[in-house]
């Protein structure tokens, strides 16, 4: 291609930018549309001439947001700094021991994993993701004396297992809270509709934190992973379920421990391939 | 960091298809949603460094998306945003997890609302190949481009940031900066494989 045609391109490219080049007349700008039309060649260097524009807005764009965020990392530093004066916090673990406890376990799950390739291959056949949550589910039974005193309407159509009446009050209601939002999510998860559950579950997880509170965070968060699993999603139930198990203090952290991670590992190795 | 400005959606869709003043836009976007995008990020087990690269990333690709016209408004921005936060970091796990071999397998395994998302969105690898691109320009090139195609500024106002002596000569050497950035792109092949394709 000439570089007058390809400068020609250009001049087209830019006419609706505030820089174009006010000279260029209505009969060039014609044809250079009927050359794009025209010539395979032509085309083939317009398309190009587009990504690059592309590629500098993207440039543009990712510059601007990463100042963005610049700004917004520091004053949340700040923020960080001025609330630990206020209260210090609990010395959190490191995270290099959780990274090394990850790996220890991998490579013991390894270990076990060549010694029980007989049973391994038994269990491939048998297993998914969804036969694990059938093993590992059960309902969450509402613990009355958490919320407010006395069973409010929505604790009665849950303990009466009435989902439909709960998704109805939960949707109905003036003002959602998180056990609200949980006890919909538990709904959900009854009735099988598990991508309105994911919804609810990790809307739970994002109220607490803005608010910075951790009411049914737990719940949330187990449930949520198992949810997952229902959608035989073992590749995003994993990470929600190794968190817990690597936190003590976690609600569920001793159902979590029981489950078999040689058994989900190989469901995620099965439903990756 | 500016002072607060409020948004609705309609707002803030708004703002960002008109191009001007993105930078509120921007700082709301992370004043009102990256502790929640983070948090989410985090209880899928990223760290807070994942976190807030997926959070970038996620804002890079709602703006372009509604840019490109390509946001439907079928959800609301909150939820918008937690689906292009999960498709891009579940996309970042699985090429660390399994570099190359998952993609296919993956993409079979999606269900039609990721791949809604992702049709939303576009290529996030690409995405940021494409800005890598810009790197190997050379600053002087990079700025003038960016001054044309980015800050879309007159000719006259990017002769004065650029030392060049009058429009003509920034003209000229715009074009020879687009033919060098088109060149790279040629010789990228991923890139390049990518939009010989759709020119078929």
């Amino acid at each position: 291609m000439s570089l007058e045609k390809t400068n020609a391109l250009i001049d087209h490219l830019d006419k609706d930018f505030a820089g174009a080049d006010t000279r260029i007349s209505p009969e060039t700008t014609a044809a250079t549309t009927r050359l794009i039309a025209e010539d395979e060649e032509a085309a083939k260097e317009w398309a190009y001439l587009q990504r690059a524009v592309d590629a500098v807005q993207q440039a543009g764009l990712y510059q601007q947001v990463a100042s963005a965020r610049q700004q917004w990392e520091s004053q949340a530093e700040s923020a960080a700094e001025t609330q630990q004066q206020d209260h210090p916090p609990a010395e959190a673990p490191a995270a290099g021991m959780v990274r090394n406890l990850y790996r220890n376990m991998m490579r013991a799950a390894a270990v076990i994993l060549v010694l029980l390739a007989g049973g391994a291959i038994f269990k491939y056949v048998r297993l998914s993701s969804s036969s694990l949550y059938s093993e590992y589910y059960s309902s969450y039974e509402l613990n009355t004396s958490r919320g407010a005193a006395g069973q409010d309407s929505i604790d009665q159509a849950y303990t009466a297992r009435n989902w439909n009446e709960v998704l109805t009050l939960s949707a109905d209601a003036k003002t959602s809270s998180n056990k609200m939002e949980f006890l919909a999510g538990m709904a959900d998860l009854e009735l099988k509709k598990f991508d309105d559950a994911i919804a609810h579950f990790e809307q739970v997880i994002a109220s607490n934190t803005h608010s910075g509170q951790d009411y049914f965070e737990d719940e949330a968060e187990y449930y949520l992973a198992m949810s997952w699993l229902a959608k035989r999603k073992v590749n995003e139930a994993m990470p929600i379920l190794e968190k817990i198990k690597a936190n003590k203090d976690h609600l569920y952290h001793d159902k979590v421990e029981k489950m078999s991670f040689t058994d989900l590992r190989l469901v995620q190795y099965k439903e990756n391939k | 960091m500016k002072v607060a400005e409020k948004y609705t959606d309609a707002e803030l869709t708004s703002a960002i298809s008109s191009g001007k003043d993105l930078d509120p836009a921007i700082h709301f976007l992370y004043r009102q949603y990256s502790e929640a995008i983070r948090s989410f990020i985090m209880s899928y087990g990223g760290n807070e460094q994942d976190a807030d690269d997926v959070f970038q990333e996620t804002v890079i690709a709602f703006i372009d998306c509604v840019k490109k016209g390509k946001y439907r408004q079928e959800s609301s921005v909150k939820t918008f945003l937690a689906s292009v936060a999960r498709h891009i970091w579940f996309n970042d796990l699985k090429k660390k997890e399994r570099a190359g071999i998952r993609e296919k397998k993956y993409e079979s395994a999606r269900d039609q609302q990721e791949k809604d998302i992702s049709h939303q969105i576009g290529d996030v690898e690409q995405r940021r190949q494409l800005r890598e691109l810009l790197t190997q320009l050379g600053e002087p090139c990079h700025k003038l481009l960016h001054l044309f195609y980015y800050e879309n500024l007159p000719m006259k106002e990017i002769v004065e940031h650029l030392p060049y002596e009058n429009e003509q000569v920034v003209r000229n050497k715009k074009y020879k900066c687009l033919q060098q950035l088109t060149g790279l792109l040629k010789a990228n092949p991923a890139l390049a494989g990518q939009l010989n394709e759709l020119i078929k």
